[in-house]
């Protein structure tokens, strides 16, 4: 599909005489309690540039929304001022009330005198309301320098493009599918299921992994929508929101390339490993990481449980294993960093496994040695209970006194202080230790850096807002589902991929994606050509050098541009700005701040 | 009159974290103006010394730090509040005027805390 964009913005399509109107809401009390609304609007009727400046109980109700409807028609108002809660609220439902009334919607200014300053300034109405004042005063300052902005418009490919194809991957294809759209599975592994092949029986249904990897399987390529890569080695990534392209090398060498709207990063997880003499690991043979052991649990005959061809009789399962490190104690990883997330999933499938074994082999003895159980699922606490109850017993240590081991021909001697028992220590004798080890981001670092996607201090996939847009990264367009975000669980994945699917559906709804006007734009007469704006911007493609009527320029490419503004500050003829956030805009909002 | 603090936030982290304060009902000082940017790598180094000779007394630039969704914003704005630190030297302007620190959308105590230091470094102009 051909590239269409239309014009991001222009600086010349707004030239009426600029009327603006302020509403001071009252928010019932949560404002006028402590803010004195009505000395506000006097205020602010006042400021040059104000045509009309009204108080209201509701401004967000239809009755408040009509007054400023009522004063666009009839008092031609053109800019809107609006004092009330954040504008993470409501910001979007007033631009929405100026362009049902005809009014660009970009010449609107919200500003916050609820959650910003009734609500934090209850023992100082006077200051209160002097701030407010100030506040909405530099909120004329700032529309009366705006510009009107035309959403971005990018002609999409109708299509979503998901790499992975393990729990997440499957269910957001699935998903995705079930919503109209066309979708793409890039693999790399040989077949579908991830990290799903790999487990026995699985919390809460009991389902054996692998069951519940044919299940999807089979759902996935009985559905036509859904084309599946596997063995795909992602070469190149590029692109951005409706038009992204995949190079990948398939199985037979040949390449191929998939066109994409969207993309949904499945990339999952990999087990923590432990370094050579971590607990004895690589050194001693009975000492396995808990996915060694769950693999080694799943295949043991019952009656007797061996490992190595030796009865285990007891064995001592070791958590926060490469989880929840601290710096001086642990040894860090390849890039400096400690491990010192929690992997959140790892006491559970501990604690599941030791029910498990002890189901199986009752006889055999159990030590859980623990610095914090977090059994953070809907019912699984009971899996601690459970382990209680059979015996299992659990010895905590505190962060800094790490478990010991050593080993000889008569296992594994651990040496813990246990704060269970006031700091006792103990020495506890196991045929068999199990490290339950954690949870690292899978290694998708040539995606990353091809994209630039946003890592977390803790390597993995970072999204915009935890709770407001938890499954969006910055760049727009690419979501993320499952593990490649944090260590969640199987259900947590299907539901996060569930989500990731149905904001890339929203996105795809149309044939072309509206988007918000807020990149760099160039005043191409005050622009030299210097050249010092392009090499600000980390973004590859959305801000070079061009020619214009024969003049050097920079040229944003709107569709790239993130709109961080870092070309912004290095320009000395202030001839690049991100639209609706000028620099002029700023200067103005500090004057009227600052202003006695 | 209260010396004016202008408190710089990013739409997407220390704006709602400003929100959040408010939400726990915690209180701070009306002297506080806050203003949101989608980044304030935005700002040249003589916005800063503008704010100054206008009037304000105390800036804080709350940034999403290593969370920044902007790739390679954090290091750039660190290198240019160095710069402005050095101007601001030259200017006569006391160092502790100026703090640029990380707040989060739920970074509650950190926000107050911040703030605290400002007045007592603004009240000692």
């Amino acid at each position: 599909m051909d590239e269409k964009l239309t014009e991001a913005s222009s600086k010349d399509n707004y030239r009426q005489e600029p009327r603006v109107g302020v509403y001071v809401c009252h928010c019932g009390g949560n404002i006028s309690d402590i803010i004195d609304v009505k000395a506000v609007a006097a205020a602010l009727a006042k400021y040059p540039g104000v045509t009309v400046a009204r108080e209201y109980a509701f401004m967000c109700s239809s009755n408040g929304q009509d007054l400023i409807a009522e004063d666009i028609k009839n008092l031609g108002v053109n800019r809107t001022v609006v004092a009330a809660c954040s504008p993470s609220l409501h910001e979007l439902t007033f631009r929405n009330v100026l362009q049902r009334a005809g009014v660009n919607p970009y010449l609107h200014e919200h500003i916050n005198i609820r959650e910003q300053a009734s609500w934090v300034h209850k023992a100082d109405h006077d200051g209160a309301t002097a701030k407010a004042i100030k506040l909405a005063q530099a909120g004329v300052e700032k529309v009366l320098r705006k510009d009107a902005l035309n959403a971005i418009r990018v002609a999409a490919e109708p299509r979503v493009a998901v790499i992975g194809g393990g729990a997440a991957g499957m269910r957001a294809a699935l998903s995705a599918a079930g919503k109209g759209l066309e979708a793409v599975i890039l693999e790399k592994g040989p077949r579908l299921g991830g990290k799903l092949l790999e487990l026995g029986k699985m919390y809460p249904s009991g389902e054996e992994g692998p069951a519940a990897a044919k299940k999807l399987e089979d759902l996935v390529l009985a559905e036509p929508k859904i084309t599946v890569h596997t063995g795909a080695e992602i070469d190149f990534v590029s692109g951005f929101v409706g038009n992204f392209v995949i190079n990948f090398k398939k199985p037979d060498g040949n390449m191929a390339q998939v066109k994409a709207g969207a993309l949904i990063m499945a990339t999952g997880y990999e087990h923590y490993k432990p370094y050579k003499g971590e607990f004895g690991y690589g050194e001693d043979a009975n000492v396995v990481t808990l996915p060694e052991f769950i693999g080694l649990l799943k295949n043991a005959p019952a009656g007797r449980l061996e490992y190595g061809g030796r009865e285990i009789k007891s064995l001592a399962m070791i958590h926060c294993v490469g989880s929840r490190q601290v710096e001086g104690v642990h040894k860090p990883q390849a890039d400096g960093k400690v491990n010192d997330y929690c992997s959140r999933v790892c006491c559970t499938a501990a604690l599941h496994t030791a029910n498990q074994l002890k189901d199986k082999y009752p006889g055999v003895r159990v030590y859980d040695i623990y610095r914090d159980i977090r059994t953070y699922g809907m019912k699984h606490e009971e899996y601690y209970d459970k382990a209680s109850r059979d015996n299992v017993l659990f010895i905590r240590h505190n962060e800094a006194d790490q478990p010991a081991v050593t080993s000889d021909r008569s296992g594994h001697t651990v040496k813990v202080k246990d704060v269970l028992t006031w700091g006792e220590e103990l020495e506890l004798k196991a045929d068999l230790l199990v490290l339950v080890t954690g949870l690292m981001p899978a290694d998708i670092s040539l995606i990353k850096s091809q994209l630039k996607l946003p890592s977390s201090a803790d390597r993995f996939l970072q999204e915009v807002h935890p709770k407001l847009r938890p499954v969006e990264l910055a760049n727009s367009g690419i979501f993320v589902a499952g593990t490649a975000q944090y260590p969640m669980d199987v259900t947590e994945a299907m539901a996060s991929a569930g989500t990731a699917a149905a904001k890339a559906g929203i996105l795809l709804a149309e044939p072309d994606i509206p988007l918000e006007p807020f990149v760099a734009v160039v005043d191409e007469h005050k622009c030299t050509g210097c050249g010092l704006c392009p090499p600000e911007c980390s973004y590859d493609g959305a801000l070079t050098m061009g020619e214009k009527n024969g003049k050097k320029i920079a040229v944003v490419n709107p569709a790239l541009c993130k709109g961080c503004g870092a070309c912004v500050a290095v320009c000395p003829e202030r001839a690049i700005d991100v639209a609706g956030w000028t620099l002029d805009q700023f200067d103005a909002m500090v004057d009227a701040i600052a202003k006695e | 009159m209260p010396k004016k603090i202008l408190i710089i936030t990013t739409n997407h982290s220390s704006y709602p974290g400003a929100d959040a304060v408010g939400q726990a009902r915690l209180g701070y000082g009306a002297n506080t103006y806050i203003i949101r940017v989608p980044d304030p790598v935005m700002f040249p180094e003589d916005f800063y010394l503008r704010a100054y000779a206008k009037g304000i007394a105390g800036i804080i630039i709350m940034s999403s730090g290593s969370d920044c969704p902007y790739e390679g914003a954090y290091e750039r704005l660190s290198k240019r509040i160095a710069r402005v630190y050095e101007k601001m030297k030259a200017k006569g302007i006391a160092a502790n005027r100026l703090k640029l620190t990380t707040i989060c959308t739920v970074c509650r105590a950190a926000f107050l805390k911040e703030i605290s230091e400002m007045e007592k470094a603004v009240a000692a102009i």
